[in-house]
Formats: structure tokens, C-alpha cells, sequence
């Protein structure tokens, strides 16, 4: 980058100075750059200029994050950078989201997730909640620690898409199977898609204790959690 | 004792040996060498000086820093009421389960009461340990979920990789102590294999073993089946357990270790008190940051321990890595964690107790040259920075999500090398060799010199993974590389495996209390 570039790119303007094409291509900018406040200011302005809660959504939110995940996978962002910038786009869905309720467009999806009883480490399921968010949902994180019946409250109180598990730990990842046991049991298993991840898992783990997918990492769960989604909701639209 | 052969002999040099008098000699001098090997050492006597990065004024800074967190930040002590009991009786600052201590509180009740090394007893007494020092012990790789061999690639492990590397290591001269969760053996229930993997290091070696610490009433069963082994009154007095207690860092400890670690220390059996690192995650991201919180976290960790059984065993751990800024994934092997480490032993000595890290760690998921190098880095490291207790000397891979059968063979070669190079020279009158230089004099050469004859058989290290031969000789012998070479060592050593003897009265009275105990509550996956 030229220098100048760089002083005109820190120029001060008002974000309702620029036209919508302008605008949405400054949140953009400002989702790679992980500007929180900007993506909120910016989403207003698109929604006081009538725009429809769902095209802020697809045009401006959505497509920003598509490029960060683009930039992340080719290791061109780093780690606290997409943070950032999911952070910025948590932002942005608490406008959005009770708009697009009120409209009856379906959220891109939501998603309950906790560490396994017994298991405390929750970093991992940390940094999965936060690139959901990034990704657009809604994620209810029930903490560390968590017994069937917590999984069940959460999953009853919250009706998410996805209920994801997590450990870190040998002596705790078989619990996934004790709480994915009980939901079949309970008839439940196939209202939800259910996610595992945790670095002592594999994919044959994850077919073993019955999860729909195994993700390896946060950013992976990131791209097929929002797919699944849509996956399911066609099946069960044709199932209808 | 064949056991140890494979690591005394030139392998695959058999077709260079063609004239029957040579052979008669090259087969007496084995017998020597396996005779002598019988008896190999149980620590590396450390004669060379420590490798220190940072001067006194950066310690000093680096204590100062540690206190701070301590007594500003704190430490929690999640889901265990009785340690906030001790620490509050102990005039700490408990709040909710975030303990804070005033300055020197910690520093004070280690430097007090923590013993500067301790022996650990082994069933056989000739392989009891001594940690802490000037001694280093080695021990394998410990907790991967997954196994690696060239043959059937990465899988989950089972309780016959278990017994596989303790036989392994059993064999394997350079490696001191026969350590822990060698691999986790999944395919047992979570809440009963403890026992298995307990037993395992009964049976298979007679070297001296970590006790399980995944639940307390586990740290129990342990200990029960120490006392069958070593007798009740031997154990009272006598530590016999060396085990792993990570803070969950940053800055907690939780029930499951604190429970285990707990019992240990009551029963004063030694535990390793390790913050586990991968900064960037778990610690700031420079080395002067990582280094004081690792401190403070052992600190509180051996602190506890010695308000738990005042004496109680403990070892200053640390385990750090870093995470790829990119990516989030740990690294392993690079400089940033050598200065770390290095740094980390000086913080310990100063402090006045054992001190555990290292080990040939490595991000590679093969036995490859990423794996070579980044092991090697940190094996060295390990070394020079003065760890006592070297936990993951062999077999790592994967950042410890998949335990190598040629990983640690090779990991193991590089033991027997750290043996040699932490004795330092030998500066006695044959080291210093003036009679061979009298003899041959310019010109000449010294392979036929009385004194390279006296001494050539032990003079160099000789590697069972390295190949030295020609181009045409290593090509006649297959043209593998190390990790293949690897593969035909690891087979054969579990061909000729020998278990140690173990009294029969005790072996069935160890298999009764294991029955006992697994009839006693239900497969639990938790």
C-alpha cells in the first residue's frame, strides 16, 4: 500500500455522505476491518433508506464476512482479526435480527453450543461461537461443563438448528454420545442437527456417537453449519 | 537381557561382516554390550552448565511481574471449596472462588517446604529415580487419543498400543521412567481404564510410573493398587508416583485436577504441577509475558500442595507452545517457546525445585523431517535449559494427539544422544588421549592407535535409526529412510519383548482388586 493511499484511506467522512453502493462497500471495508460501531451506524442507514432487513443482510453483512472467510482460509487475516470482524457482524445481526423476524424471513440459523460435562476447556467452543456469529447466527453459548439436562433446557428454551458439543478432553469427547443417546431416545435426535468438535475428535468419531458432522475447526464449522441449515430446511420443505 | 540390543548394535551392517573371525568377535562384543546394558542408568548426571537467556535483573523483573498477578489478578480455584479453606486460613484473599495472595505468600510456603528432589521408587529398586538437581529422567509422550505407525496409519488407540509403548519404553535404555497416558486406550469405558493403564505399568515394566488423575476416586484406585505392589508401610513413607497436574490456564485450576492432585499430596506422592501454554491463546504472546504467568500459576499450584501436606513431592511444570496467529493451531519446535523454556528453568532453580518440560515435541502428523526437526529442537532445548523431569521425550506427534510407534523410536535414539551430551568431556587422562597423539604423530592416521583400540567401541555415539553407509549399501539395504528403519526396529523390539519378573502373589492380588473394582459400579463414558 502507497502512502497515499494510506492518508486518504483514513480520511474522516460520514458514513450517510456515501450512495448505497458506496455505503455497502464501506461495510465491507469496515467488516474486514472489524469496526463494530460502523457496521451498526452503516446497517441504520441502509434500513432508514428503506432498505429491506434481509438484503442488508445478504448484500452488505453476508457478503462482507464471504470475503474475511476468503482471506482467513488463504491465511491472509489472522486469528483476532476475523474475531474482530465477526464481532462486527454480531453487531450488526442484533439490528437485523427482530426485523427480519418481524418479517417472517427465516434467520440464517441458531445454534446452541456447550462444553461436555466434565470438561471446563472452552476455547475452542469459544472461538466457534464467535465465527457462527460472524457467520450470521445466532448462537446461545450454555458455558462449560454441561449434563443432558442442561443440553435439554437450553434446546427446549432456545429451539435452535444446531446444537454443538465440544471437549478437549479423552476422558469427557464419549459424553457426546450419552446426551445424543438420550435424544434418540427422548424422539428428539432429528429435530436438531447436531455438531461435535474437539481436537481429540475425528470424523469417525463423530459417526460413532451418531453427530450429523465433525468439524475440525472453528472456521470449518463456520462454513458447513450455515449449509446444513439450509440443507435441512430444503429436505424438510420437500419432506412437507 | 536382549531387550536393549537394538539400540547398542549397528543394524543392517550384517552384509559388510563376511570373514567368520570377525563375526566371532563382533558376536562376543555384543554379549558384552548386552550385559552391560542390563544395568543402564535411571537419570542422565547433568556435567555441563545450563544454557540461561535471561540475566538477574530480568528474573528479578520477571518474580516482581508474577507477584503482581498473583496478589492483584489472582488465581481461581474452581468447584473446590476445601483449597479456598486452606488458602483463606493461609491469609490469601478468597473471593467467590478467585483466590488472591499477598506478595511472597506462595514463593515463601514452596521455598519453605517443598523438598529440592526426591526419589521415585520403582518395583524394581534398581530403576528408582532421583528428580530434581542436577539429574534429568526422560519419559514418553504423554495422553494422545490417536496412534500413528507407518502401516495402518493414524487411528484411535487401544489398550494394546498401551502395552505396546510400555513395552517400548521398557526397552528402551534411554528412557528413565515409564511415564503415564502413554496413549489413551478409548476403546475401554472412560470411568475403568485407569485400571488397565495402571496395571500395564505393573506388568509390562519395572520402571517407575505416573498415576492416573483424570477423577479423584481414580488418583484412589491408583494408590490402592501401589499399596498391593509396594506394601502399605512402604508407601506411607516412600513416594511412589510421579503425576500430571495441569492448571487450566490461564490462571485456574479446576476440580478434576485439584481432587487428584489433592490425594497425591496427602499420601505425599509427587505431583507435577504444569500451566499449560499455547500462547497467543492461554498467555500473552511475548516470552517475558508467557514466562510470568507460567510462574504464577506453578507458584500457586506447589504453593497449594505444600499448605495440603507441608514436604509433599512437587515439581515446577510448564508446558508452553504457541498458537499460529494465522490458523489458531499450536506450533511446536519454533524459537519463540525455546527462550520460554530456557527462561522457565531458570525461574525453578531460583525457586528451588524440580523443574519438568520439554520433550520431543512436534506439529507433524508423520514421522517426517518436520517432525525430526521440530523434535529435535525442542529435545535440545530441553537439555541445555536443565528439565528435570522430561515428560514427551518419545513418541509425539501431532501436538500430542497421536502417539508415533516410529516417532518414538527415533525420539528414543535422540535420548540415548542427550545421555551422552549433558556428561560433558572427559577430561581424565585417557579423555585427554596425549598418548595417542604420541604414538601416531603427523601423518598416519589414529584407527589403529592403542588408545582408539581401547576405546572405540563405546568412543561415538551410534545411532540404530541413522544410516551411514554408502549410496550402493543403502540402497542394497532397501533404500529406507530413517522412519522406515524405524518401522523394522519397533517390530522386532516387540518380538523379543521380555516382560520383568513380578511376584505372582502380588500380580494376582493387583488382578482381584481390578476385577473387584470394574464389578463394582457400571461402564460410565464419564
Amino acid at each position: 500500500m502507497t502512502t497515499t493511499e494510506t492518508i486518504q484511506e483514513e480520511q474522516d467522512f460520514e458514513l450517510s455522505e456515501l450512495d448505497d453502493n458506496e455505503l455497502v462497500e464501506q461495510m465491507h471495508e469496515d467488516l474486514y476491518d472489524g469496526l463494530k460501531e460502523e457496521i451498526v451506524e452503516g446497517a441504520s442507514i441502509l434500513l432508514e433508506r428503506k432498505w429491506s432487513a434481509d438484503k442488508v443482510l445478504n448484500e452488505a453483512l453476508v457478503e462482507g464476512m464471504r470475503i474475511v472467510g476468503i482471506d482467513f482460509r488463504d491465511g491472509i487475516l489472522f486469528v483476532p482479526e476475523v474475531l474482530l470482524a465477526a464481532n462486527a457482524m454480531k453487531g450488526g445481526m442484533e439490528i437485523l435480527r427482530p426485523l427480519l423476524s418481524e418479517t417472517g424471513i427465516k434467520p440464517i440459523g441458531k445454534m446452541v453450543i456447550g462444553t461436555v460435562k466434565g470438561d471446563i476447556h472452552d476455547i475452542g467452543k469459544n472461538l466457534v461461537g464467535m465465527m457462527l456469529e460472524g457467520a450470521g447466527f445466532e448462537v446461545f453459548d450454555i458455558g462449560i461443563n454441561n449434563s443432558v439436562e442442561d443440553y435439554f433446557e437450553a434446546l427446549e428454551k432456545h429451539q435452535p438448528d444446531i446444537l454443538g458439543m465440544s471437549a478437549l478432553l479423552t476422558t469427557t469427547m464419549p459424553y457426546m454420545k450419552v446426551v445424543i443417546d438420550e435424544m434418540v431416545k427422548q424422539g428428539i435426535r432429528d429435530d436438531y442437527i447436531v455438531l461435535v468438535g474437539g481436537a481429540p475428535l475425528n470424523e469417525e468419531f463423530g459417526r460413532a456417537v451418531g453427530a450429523d458432522a465433525y468439524c475440525r475447526d472453528a472456521a470449518q464449522a463456520a462454513d458447513v453449519a450455515p449449509q446444513m441449515v439450509r440443507e435441512r430446511r430444503r429436505g424438510v420443505a420437500v419432506n412437507a | 537381557m536382549t531387550n536393549v540390543s537394538h539400540f547398542k548394535r549397528d543394524p543392517g551392517r550384517g552384509s559388510r561382516s563376511g570373514r567368520g573371525a570377525r563375526v566371532g568377535r563382533r558376536r562376543a562384543s555384543g554379549a558384552r554390550r548386552r550385559a552391560s546394558a542390563d544395568n543402564h542408568a535411571t537419570w542422565i548426571e547433568r556435567r555441563i552448565p545450563h544454557f540461561e537467556v535471561l540475566d538477574t535483573e530480568a528474573l528479578e523483573l520477571i518474580e516482581h511481574n508474577a507477584e503482581t498477578v498473583l496478589q492483584e489478578i489472582g488465581i481461581e480455584f474452581r468447584e473446590f471449596p476445601s483449597a479456598l479453606e486452606l488458602w483463606k486460613s493461609a491469609g490469601a484473599d478468597v473471593d467467590g472462588e478467585r483466590v488472591r495472595f499477598p506478595r511472597g505468600l506462595c514463593r515463601s510456603l514452596v521455598e519453605a517446604n517443598a523438598p529440592r528432589e526426591y526419589t521415585q521408587h520403582a518395583r524394581n529398586p534398581q530403576r528408582s529415580t532421583i528428580v530434581g538437581g542436577e539429574r534429568t529422567v526422560l519419559a514418553p509422550a504423554y495422553g494422545p487419543p490417536f496412534v500413528h505407525d507407518l502401516d495402518k496409519g493414524r487411528r484411535y488407540a487401544t489398550l494394546e498400543d498401551f502395552h505396546n509403548f510400555v513395552k517400548l519404553n521398557y526397552m528402551a535404555p534411554g528412557l528413565h521412567h515409564s511415564g503415564g497416558t502413554v496413549c489413551e486406550p478409548v476403546d475401554l469405558p472412560v470411568n475403568k481404564r485407569h485400571l488397565d493403564m495402571v496395571y500395564s505399568h505393573i506388568k509390562y515394566t519395572d520402571k517407575p510410573f505416573m498415576g492416573s488423575v483424570t477423577h479423584p476416586d481414580r488418583a484412589e484406585d491408583t494408590l490402592a493398587m501401589a499399596k498391593l505392589l509396594f506394601g502399605e508401610d512402604f508407601i506411607a513413607k516412600k513416594t511412589v508416583l510421579t503425576s500430571l497436574i495441569n492448571a487450566n490456564s490461564p490462571l485456574t485450576f479446576d476440580a478434576t485436577m485439584l481432587g487428584a492432585a489433592t490425594i497425591y499430596a496427602e499420601n505425599n506422592q509427587a505431583t507435577i504441577i504444569s500451566p499449560f501454554l499455547l500462547a497467543g491463546a492461554m498467555s500473552p504472546v511475548t516470552v517475558a509475558g508467557t514466562l510470568t504467568q507460567i510462574l504464577a500459576e506453578a507458584l500457586a499450584g506447589m504453593a497449594y500442595i505444600q499448605l495440603v501436606r507441608p514436604s509433599a513431592p512437587v515439581v515446577f511444570g510448564s508446558f508452553a507452545a504457541a498458537v499460529s496467529m494465522q490458523s489458531g493451531a499450536p506450533t511446536f519446535g519454533t524459537p519463540e517457546t525455546s527462550l520460554v523454556l530456557y527462561g522457565a528453568g531458570q525461574l525453578a532453580r531460583r525457586l528451588g525445585v524440580p523443574f519438568r518440560s520439554g520433550g520431543g515435541l512436534c506439529a507433524a502428523k508423520i514421522p517426517d523431517a518436520q517432525a525430526a526437526y521440530e523434535a529435535a529442537n525442542t529435545l535440545q532445548t530441553s537439555a541445555l535449559a536443565g528439565v528435570n523431569f522430561m515428560l514427551h521425550t518419545a513418541g509425539w506427534l501431532e501436538g500430542g494427539l497421536a502417539m508415533g510407534y516410529e516417532k518414538f523410536i527415533m525420539d528414543a535414539d535422540q535420548a540415548n544422544m542427550i545421555a551422552l551430551l549433558l556428561k560433558g568431556v572427559d577430561m581424565s587422562e585417557n579423555g585427554q588421549a596425549l598418548d595417542a597423539l604420541h604414538e601416531v604423530g603427523p601423518g598416519s592416521h589414529f584407527l589403529g592407535a592403542a588408545h582408539t583400540l581401547a576405546n572405540f567401541e563405546t568412543a561415538f555415539y551410534r545411532s540404530p535409526v541413522a544410516d551411514n553407509n554408502s549410496f550402493e549399501q543403502w540402497r542394497e539395504d532397501g533404500s529406507l529412510d530413517a522412519a522406515r528403519r524405524a518401522n523394522g526396529i519397533w517390530k522386532q523390539m516387540l518380538r523379543e519383548y521380555e516382560a520383568p519378573r513380578l511376584d505372582p502373589t502380588i500380580d494376582e492380588a493387583l488382578v482381584d482388586f481390578i476385577k473387584r473394582r470394574k464389578s463394582e459400579f457400571e461402564d460410565r463414558d464419564y
